[in-house]
């Protein structure tokens, strides 16, 4: 029971971080970033 | 009815002063961060050159490594860290997220500089405070209903400092380019972006509540995972294992730069923390000035060079100055920080974090009934591994043959230290680190 409630809490703060803007920002950022350092190399 | 819980965050009577001690010492941690972290340059400048970048920079990352483990047990004990990611465990994915961007921006900065010098490389990743401060209107509420004097100075003084910057860098780069090529222009403008950016994960800590000495101790899981995976990839793993070797006897300077850097970096996150990005990344970024402080007065940098050099120097320090200056006296206003508060309750609404801790944790205080930090025996063990580490190392270090001026050196050092003890104190006497 309470291990539910615990998978339950981190699906719960999970989907809360991947549907947030201010996430996909940086995560984007960094994937430029990262095709940037392949293309320069 | 649900209780609006907007009301948990409005006491009767708002405690005015505490909220302009938060933001002078804001400003304070902002000062110490420029300090230290134009300090982190002068190991570095200790080792001989024929050792990849790719090498200095994860070496340094090891240091930042050793130094973001030992120093938050040392202050506040592992036992804090446990309990912030109990209560917002959405927070260490921020954390890995802006140590990978800070790994990528530095590999960036180090191809800039091979590509076209120091002198255009600095300037055009010192825009990361403008994207700062845009990140910070746009999602943070930011410098919103600020007043135009207010935003002015912020903007203006941005603007100012990279001005300064520009006759900086430009001043204290010994040669021309090595090569006028546009990839080394991308790199630069990239790590700006990547370190403009970064910024995003460390304010969203903040509004939640989390500790400073909390989000860098899972920040540099992302810094050391990402730089280990660009050296393995860039240089395979056996070749970069003999590299390693041979630079045994500077390993103990680059990790000595890594530990200065985590200090000044500290009291950057301090600042985020309290006078927010838009204010706290430009402050920080005084760095260049103490970086060409030490360049000049201990390493001798400029000696012999023509009076429009020094001119430069002096012109770009003045406008860094007047930068700070302009940033410093636009500290956020009771109905700015008001719309911060509203930032931080959209955030404990999304993520489940307690009202009441959020607005704690931003007041600097613990929570009410909260267990006071206190260290165990894994603490100390953290604290006394790492010394042997930069032990064993410093015993290996050979002492790098070059002229040094020790009276400047002794100078800044104490200035440094200086700064330590008076912004730590504040920040202990006022948060308790918190």
């Amino acid at each position: 029971m309470e291990r539910n409630q615990e998978t339950n809490m981190t699906r719960s703060w999970m989907a809360s971080v991947l549907t947030d803007i201010h996430f996909w920002v940086p995560v984007a950022v960094l994937m430029g970033g990262l095709l940037l350092l392949r293309f320069i190399r | 009815m649900p209780p609006d819980s907007s009301s948990q965050f409005q006491p009767a009577i708002q405690d005015a002063s505490r909220s302009k001690k938060l933001q002078l010492l804001g400003i304070l941690s902002g000062f110490a961060a420029g300090a230290w972290l134009g300090a982190a340059e002068a190991p570095t400048k200790l080792v001989s050159i024929g050792i990849s970048p790719m090498v200095i920079s994860l070496i340094m990352v090891i240091g930042v490594f050793l130094a973001r483990w030992s120093l938050p047990a040392l202050i506040l004990g592992t036992s804090s860290v446990r309990a912030d990611v109990r209560r917002a465990p959405h927070l260490v994915i921020w954390a890995l997220l802006a140590g990978c961007l800070w790994a990528v921006a530095n590999t960036l900065t180090i191809f800039a500089i091979r590509d076209i010098g120091l002198s255009i490389a600095f300037p055009l990743w010192n825009s990361n405070s403008l994207l700062g401060i845009l990140w910070g209107f746009l999602f943070f509420n930011e410098l919103r209903q600020a007043g135009w004097r207010r935003r002015a100075g912020v903007l203006g003084g941005a603007l100012v400092m990279c001005v300064g910057a520009t006759l900086l860098a430009i001043a204290s780069s010994g040669r021309g380019p090595a090569a006028h090529s546009l990839h080394g222009v991308w790199a630069a403008l990239g790590a700006g972006i990547l370190w403009g950016t970064m910024y995003i994960p460390y304010r969203k800590a903040y509004l939640t509540g989390m500790n400073p000495l909390s989000f860098v101790t899972f920040f540099s899981f992302g810094e050391l995972g990402m730089m280990t995976v660009l050296s393995v990839s860039s240089l395979g793993l056996a070749p970069l294992w003999q590299e390693l070797l041979s630079a045994r006897s500077v390993i103990f300077w680059l990790m000595l730069g890594g530990f200065v850097w985590v200090i000044g970096d500290v009291f950057q996150q301090y600042a985020a923390k309290y006078v927010g990005i838009s204010r706290g990344i430009p402050l920080s970024n005084s760095n260049q000035l103490w970086g060409l402080l030490w360049g000049i007065l201990v390493f001798g940098e400029l000696h012999g060079r023509s009076s429009s050099i020094y001119l430069e120097v002096i012109g770009g320090s003045l406008l860094m100055m007047l930068g700070v200056g302009a940033i410093a006296f636009s500290s956020a206003t009771g109905q700015e920080q008001t719309r911060w508060k509203e930032a931080a309750i959209r955030e404990s609404d999304r993520y489940g974090v307690a009202a009441d801790f959020v607005e704690a944790r931003m007041d600097g205080r613990q929570l009410l009934g909260e267990a006071k930090p206190s260290r165990s025996a894994l603490d100390w063990l953290l604290v006394v591994a790492a010394t042997s580490v930069f032990l064993i190392f410093g015993a290996m270090a050979r002492v790098p043959q070059m002229s040094l001026h020790w009276g400047p050196a002794a100078l800044l050092t104490a200035v440094l230290f200086l700064l330590l003890v008076i912004s730590g104190l504040a920040l202990w006497r006022t948060t308790r680190f918190n």
